[in-house]
């Protein structure tokens, strides 16, 4: 099964859903980000999210990124490759990236989610979730394309305690008049927070300065993917520099294991039909009583004593 | 910074040099981005392939510790294609200024002239101007009753070329311009690219894009930090920059200037109020036994015979009427004499020299206040043990330092019984948790008011400042002790309502109006709107005459919130928005705090416009004359008059803090070259100077002491740079204890190359020990081709950074001391060590 | 009083660990089902994660069971393999053809003569044995998978996808096994349950009409044959309860 893509259609993706013309969008601009890592920090405090006490505890990874992915308290990472180069003057392509929720207008986390606790924002478009509701069945993990959904509580045996924890896009904040957390601290402008249509806007214009620098894979990553996400990139190097797919969609399985639910009903009434048929058909049905007589190899009704069948060994039969 | 952040924007080329100004200025980035945006270049001049450099436009590899070959390289590019701007050089500068034939440079050895051996010294009087005539520079008010008798320096004219381009005159060849345009001669494309280790091709397409910004219309600026700074040649690096912006016209223009991004949120307020031993607050010069023991003397060495630094002796007097109150008055040359002077051997008493002087004993006690020597200090292994021999030592600070615990550092674990030194520990209140100001690289202050109360018994600095002080007072009183002039004459009246309180502080850093009744802690004074207003003749107090007017409405000066320096683009009195916050629309926000000196935003800003006061660029009017006034989108840097009786253009002189009014190329203000010339570093991978006879500066400090224990390029031929990288801070004292900081970076790691780690077996994440003749350390290894071996001199130079925020103490990281490596040498002018450029050698562990 | 003869078909073991297990799956189906149907997760939060528990629990027993069995009878586990794995006789191929119409029309179509295991039965225990075996693999990788041995999102996709699509197979032969092992199809009836759920004997005649050559060779070999003395007016009800249907 093909992975759902949509076509990049704004008008059509408007005439779709009226709200979404007035949805907002986060804006990553990888070629204004500095790596700083502010954005990772003001996450982690606005959330009160916790980090490891015990010294020197911290996972290193022999590398600028870190935490190197998201964890069950870390919603948002800072990503650092360091491709071969493309310019003569340098030693690395070096793209700076940002993992964290997409925010996608067709969420697959959403869609697997039982319980209703992985939503929709309407007024934002954001993909918000209420722990409170999390039963910790992890669906949302496996769904998700950009691989983000995380939870707390994972490291207990017994997952009672499993709760998604992934960005939220702070809709708190933001149904307070402020933008997220991570784009209010950063410095270098490499985060922006407006309406989905203007931040595309300013994306398609930068990749067009970017472009004209030389940097001919620059593009705008989350226009169209997923339906069109809430966070909206400006990748300044390929896209292998970024932990992004090139087409992401729900996994062929993803999507089985939903269709299999009313499979599994419909399946279910046909087979008690069809076995109550047979248990109908069966009704009445009347067997004789036999007994064997393992001497003369004699299969015998018992009540009318006649000899139903005759084995005949010496013929090889059993 | 001349400019300040904001003014980044403006530039048409931005020039990262001994800067890594995205990383750790993340602010920087905001307006440097700004620049871009509106079609600026940026040209990123570093050791290391960093974020800043991998965002630049044109990045440029260079080795550690040889930037005055490349700036000079720079400047002999800029005069061999005539690329300066030639009227803002003839006008605004010293460059067609005559000097003394007494001035000489022998490339053969090294050695400007003026060497005086046994003093270990230059006569820098050698390097002077040829004087054409002298008169008298007396003033009327210098003869005003209350004012200090002294003989005023006479105004001297000094003999000029026509122009730079008057090469018929005979005087031409002693020039500035002439001198200058000989001595970076040697400065060529190729000698640079051998010593610095760039290729030529990318050389010449830094210098060309940068000397572009010697067209009159155009910009450039430099941004710069440690990087240029912690060499032994420091101050000649900073110097050899101002040289590159006076020769392109890019000093005292919107975009332009000469920028150092500071290290500390506070550090350029630190710099103000003049933490160094021959520093005065204000830039002033502390008295010394060797050149000023009196007051008199003092007033007549330091003061300019012409421009604004005339008015040197109201800030000195307006300074000890702060220090010593009604004790002070002219009669006892306002108590000049109690005042502490820095001796004769005033060197061993900064901060390297401190640590030998207890290392023989002679220093048996000492405040690190705010401070972490034992981290940040160079030769940390070194300072560490000498302060074992000490008596006692207080540490002021937030969290048990490396300092405070030095005793207990892994290496003392068996001598740790016989340390005598009593320590006192004494918990510091943050930033957050008290009141003050805080003043940023652009030199603007702000008020920071306390949001919560200190934790435990934390407690402000000024209150334990406050609380020793009166101890030390008390016992004077009971016990007496040596020159108890110097303590109990002292003015210490800074409280509100019994308590000490930095408000009334703030009224001393402004200035105010005194009679000898007054006392701040009874009364509030009558603030002074400006520097201005100060006074010799002891009517007026200041205790650091640049503040002047941050805290000036006498309408309340107990509320902060109706100062100048806690303006929101708002006027200050009314509490109003004012209608336009960006006159000029170039960032300069007039009413956004307060922007010392005088709420000035550039520095030099009359060199932003013409001889005519015309703007270079009409698009960027810092100052504008219209033919009968003059614009002021900023405060104009210069005598401009009143709006009543303005001053025409040619009144009013570009650089008028100077003696002369005109720009240095040719100084006898620094004490170890008139011209930046390339040294190497005292630790150098290379063998000789391919410039010069000399491999060091001649006036390193601090070379010859026993506990540098140099190393030799044989036996440690890495090439190894310090600095610090987003994540933390410092010593670490602070950032250690965020766990989340620890989180997103959490180890101590040295960056090495693909090409050396090879070479020594070094994987990627491997434990690798760093060591040279002082110390050894174990940091991790993170192999990256974002460092790059260079050949240098022919050879291949290996090149490692270092991070430098680890110690053992901490709760959550703990690393190791990699300042235990660094050479304690400095620089003649400030001492600043030399963290940049270091040998070791490398090993897995 | 009459004789009435049975065979020892399933041993004290094999019957605990089938229990078990049975009463395990079920389990797993139902607080599965809370998990797997929106509607009922969604119901009551706080019932939804007991049953998640729960099947984390009762999956343990599921797990543990059969391995307990395993190590209580390694021969058994050999001979269960033998009897699952042979060759097919041309009864067996005759009987999953019949079976079809058998189940439709039982009163006209006759069965012909199995072994040990019909041939439909080792289709269907079979299914239910790589089934429960999946469910088991793909199981533990989700609950450990996301807890204390974290595992790629892409591995946690096909794993979940397999855990549903065999807990679909399971559904359907775990209902036709009760269906017919429970005995509620009417030629089935006559005390198949107790083999499982009882004391492990079938009577002679049953084994006749379900076992025949198997049944035969019981009857010959005489070793598991248990002979039990009735009231006369007792023997048919306990000898063939498929009678009764008279």
């Amino acid at each position: 099964m093909a992975t759902i893509q949509h076509e990049y259609d704004r008008k059509h993706l408007d005439e779709r859903n009226e709200y979404k013309a007035s949805t907002k969008a986060i804006l990553f601009d990888s070629s204004r980000c500095s790596g700083c890592k502010a954005c990772m920090v003001a996450c982690k405090t606005w959330n009160q999210l916790p980090s490891p006490t015990a010294t020197n505890s911290q996972p290193w990874y022999a590398s600028l990124q870190c935490p190197y992915d998201l964890g069950s308290n870390t919603r948002l990472t800072i990503t650092f490759r360091e491709m071969e180069s493309t310019n003569p003057g340098r030693p690395i392509d070096w793209a700076i990236g940002r993992r964290a929720c997409m925010h996608c207008t067709d969420a697959a986390c959403v869609t697997v989610c039982p319980t209703g606790a992985l939503f929709y924002d309407e007024e934002t478009g954001m993909v918000s979730h209420n722990a409170e509701k999390c039963i910790g069945c992890s669906y949302c993990r496996g769904a998700c394309p950009f691989d983000v959904p995380r939870h707390t509580g994972s490291d207990d045996l017994s997952g009672v305690n499993i709760r998604i924890n992934k960005c939220t896009g702070c809709v708190d904040r933001i149904k307070h008049g402020m933008d997220p957390a991570c784009v209010t601290t950063c410095q270098p402008g490499a985060l922006t927070f407006g309406d989905r249509d203007e931040m595309i806007a300013i994306a398609e214009k930068r990749v067009e300065v970017l472009k004209a620098k030389g940097f001919d894979k620059a593009r705008v990553y989350g226009a169209t993917e997923m339906g069109g996400t809430h966070v909206i990139y400006v990748l300044k190097y390929d896209i292998a520099g970024y932990e992004l797919p090139e087409n992401p969609g729900i996994s062929w399985m993803t999507t089985a294991s939903e269709i299999m639910k009313p499979v599994l009903g419909i399946g279910f009434i046909a087979l008690i039909a069809g076995l109550g048929g047979c248990l109908l058909s069966g009704v009445g049905y009347k067997r004789d009583e036999l007994r064997y007589d393992e001497v003369n190899h004699d299969v015998i009704n018992v009540e009318t004593g006649e000899v139903v069948k005759h084995i005949d060994k010496e013929a090889g039969e059993r | 910074m001349t400019g300040h952040y904001c003014d980044l924007k403006n530039a048409d080329v931005l020039l990262s040099c001994g800067s890594n100004n995205l990383e750790n200025h993340p602010v920087s980035s905001k307006w440097v981005q700004r620049a871009l945006d509106a079609g600026a270049t940026w040209i990123v001049v570093d050791p290391r392939y960093t974020r800043t450099a991998s965002q630049a436009d044109i990045y440029c590899p260079i080795r550690s510790g040889t930037d005055i070959a490349f700036y000079g390289g720079l400047i002999n590019y800029i005069i061999e294609n005539r690329l300066e701007q030639t009227e803002y050089v003839n006008e605004y500068t010293n460059a067609t200024y005559l000097i003394k034939d007494t001035y000489d440079f022998d490339p053969e050895t090294g050695f400007f002239s003026g060497w005086i051996e046994e003093k270990h010294k230059y006569d820098t009087s050698m390097w002077g101007y040829q004087i054409e005539s002298e008169s008298d520079g007396s003033q009327p008010w210098m003869s005003a009753p209350g004012v200090p008798e002294y003989t005023p320096k006479s105004i001297k004219k000094i003999k000029r070329i026509e122009s730079i381009d008057d090469t018929s005159n005979p005087d031409y060849d002693h020039s500035v311009w002439a001198i200058m345009k000989k001595h970076y001669s040697r400065y060529t494309i190729d000698v640079v690219c051998d010593i610095c280790g760039m290729d030529a091709e990318t050389l010449e397409l830094v210098y060309k894009t940068y000397a572009s910004t010697g067209a009159p219309e155009k910009a450039g600026t430099i941004l710069y930090a440690l990087g240029q700074t912690q060499h032994h040649y420091g101050s000649e690096n900073t110097r050899i920059m101002t040289l590159v912006q006076l020769l392109l016209g890019n000093a005292g223009v919107a975009g332009g200037g000469v920028n150092a991004l500071r290290g500390e949120p506070n550090v350029q307020g630190g710099t103000d109020m003049a933490m160094l031993v021959y520093d005065w607050p204000g830039y002033l010069k502390w008295p010394s036994v060797e050149n000023t023991p009196t007051l008199r003397k003092w007033l007549e060495t330091q003061p300019n015979a012409q421009g604004y630094y005339v008015n040197k002796p109201k800030f000195i007097v307006s300074g000890l009427k702060e220090w010593y109150g009604k004790n002070a008055q002219v009669e006892n040359d306002y108590g000049y004499d109690w005042l502490p002077k820095v001796p004769k051997n005033g060197d061993i008493y900064t901060t390297i020299g401190t640590f030998e002087l207890m290392d023989q004993g002679i220093m048996k006690g000492y405040f690190a206040w705010g401070q972490n020597p034992a981290v940040s200090d160079p030769n940390a292994k070194f300072n560490r043990n000498a302060m074992c021999n000490l008596d006692w030592l207080v540490v002021a600070d937030w969290v048990v330092t490396a300092t405070a615990s030095f005793w207990d550092a892994p290496d003392m674990q068996d001598r740790k019984k016989d340390i005598k030194t009593e320590v006192y520990f004494m918990p510091a209140a943050l930033i957050y948790e008290k009141s003050g100001t805080i003043l940023n690289s652009g030199r603007w202050m702000q008020w920071r008011q306390k949001a919560v109360e200190p934790v435990d018994q934390a407690k402000p600095d000024y209150e334990m400042c406050d609380m020793l002080w009166r101890e030390i007072v008390n016992l004077y009183q009971d016990e007496g002790g040596a020159c108890p002039e110097a303590i109990l004459n002292v003015k210490w009246d800074y409280y509100v309502d019994g308590k000490i309180d930095p408000r009334p502080v703030a009224w001393a850093l402004n200035g105010y109006k005194i009679d000898d009744s007054t006392n701040l802690g009874a009364a509030a004074p009558e603030l002074l709107d400006s520097f201005t207003g100060l006074a010799a003749d002891g009517t007026t107090a200041n205790a650091i005459w640049i503040y002047g007017g941050f805290y000036a409405n006498n309408a309340d000066p107990y509320d902060p919130s109706i100062q100048r320096i806690s303006r929101r683009h708002t006027n200050e009195k009314t509490g109003q928005l004012v209608p336009d916050k960006d006159p000029g629309g170039l960032g300069l926000y007039p009413n956004w705090a307060f922007s010392w000196p005088a709420n000035r935003r550039v520095i030099y800003n009359r060199a932003s416009a013409d001889a005519n006061g015309k703007p270079w660029n009409p698009n960027r009017v810092l100052v504008e004359w219209t033919g009968e006034t003059w614009i002021r989108n900023d405060v104009p840097d210069f005598a401009w008059g009143t709006v009543d009786a303005p001053n025409p253009p040619e009144k009013c002189t570009a650089f008028f803090m100077k003696d002369e009014e005109h720009a240095n190329f040719v100084t006898t203000g620094m004490k170890d070259a008139p011209l930046p010339e390339h040294y190497e570093p005292f630790e150098t991978p290379v063998e000789k100077n391919l410039l010069n006879g000399s491999i060091n500066s001649p006036m390193i400090k601090f070379a010859d002491n026993e506990s540098v224990k140099k190393g030799d390029r044989k036996q440690y031929p890495i090439v190894a740079t310090t600095y610090s990288i987003t994540e933390h801070w410092q010593t670490g004292a602070q950032t250690r204890m965020c766990p989340v900081l620890d989180e997103i970076q959490p180890r101590q790691y040295i960056e090495i190359s693909e090409q050396l780690a090879k070479e020594k077996g070094i994987a990627n994440g491997d434990d690798v020990i760093v060591f040279n003749n002082r110390s050894s350390v174990k940091v991790s290894a993170l192999v990256t081709k974002r460092i790059q071996p260079l050949k240098v001199h022919g050879e291949t130079v290996h090149l490692i950074g270092m991070l430098h925020h680890w110690d053992w103490t901490n709760r959550y990281s703990k690393g190791e001391v990699v300042n235990e490596l660094t050479p304690n040498v400095g620089d003649p002018n400030s001492y600043i060590p030399e963290y940049k450029a270091f040998l070791v050698d490398v090993k897995k562990a | 009083m009459a004789e009435v003869r049975f065979i020892q078909r399933h041993s004290l073991l094999t019957r605990i660990v089938h229990c078990t297990i049975a009463v395990a799956c079920i389990w797993l189906m139902i607080s599965g089902l809370f998990v797997f149907v929106p509607a009922l997760a969604a119901l009551n939060l706080d019932l939804t994660r007991f049953m998640k528990v729960t099947h984390r629990v009762v999956g343990v027993i599921f797990i543990i069971m059969p391995i307990f069995g395993a190590i209580g009878s390694p021969a058994g586990l050999i001979e269960f393999f033998k009897k699952y794995f042979c060759r097919w006789t041309p009864e067996d191929f005759e009987f999953l053809k019949k079976f079809v119409p058998y189940m439709l029309m039982p009163k006209k179509v006759h069965m012909p003569d199995q072994d040990e295991v019909k041939s439909g039965q080792r289709f269907a225990d079979g299914a239910l044995v790589i089934g429960g075996l999946m469910m088991a693999v793909s199981g533990l990788f989700l609950w450990l998978g996301t807890t204390i041995m974290p595992v790629s999102a892409g591995t946690l996709v096909v794993m979940r996808f397999i855990h549903d699509l065999f807990f679909l197979v399971l559904v359907v032969f775990v209902v036709a096994h009760v269906f017919l092992g429970g005995g509620m199809f009417q030629p089935y009836r006559g005390g198949t349950i107790k083999l499982m759920f009882g004391n492990g004997q079938v009577s002679e005649a049953n084994a006749l009409y379900h076992w025949g050559f198997w049944a035969r060779k019981e009857l010959e070999d005489g070793s598991r044959v248990v002979v039990k003395k009735v009231p006369e007016e007792q023997r048919k009800a306990i000898s063939s309860k498929a009678s009764l249907g008279k």
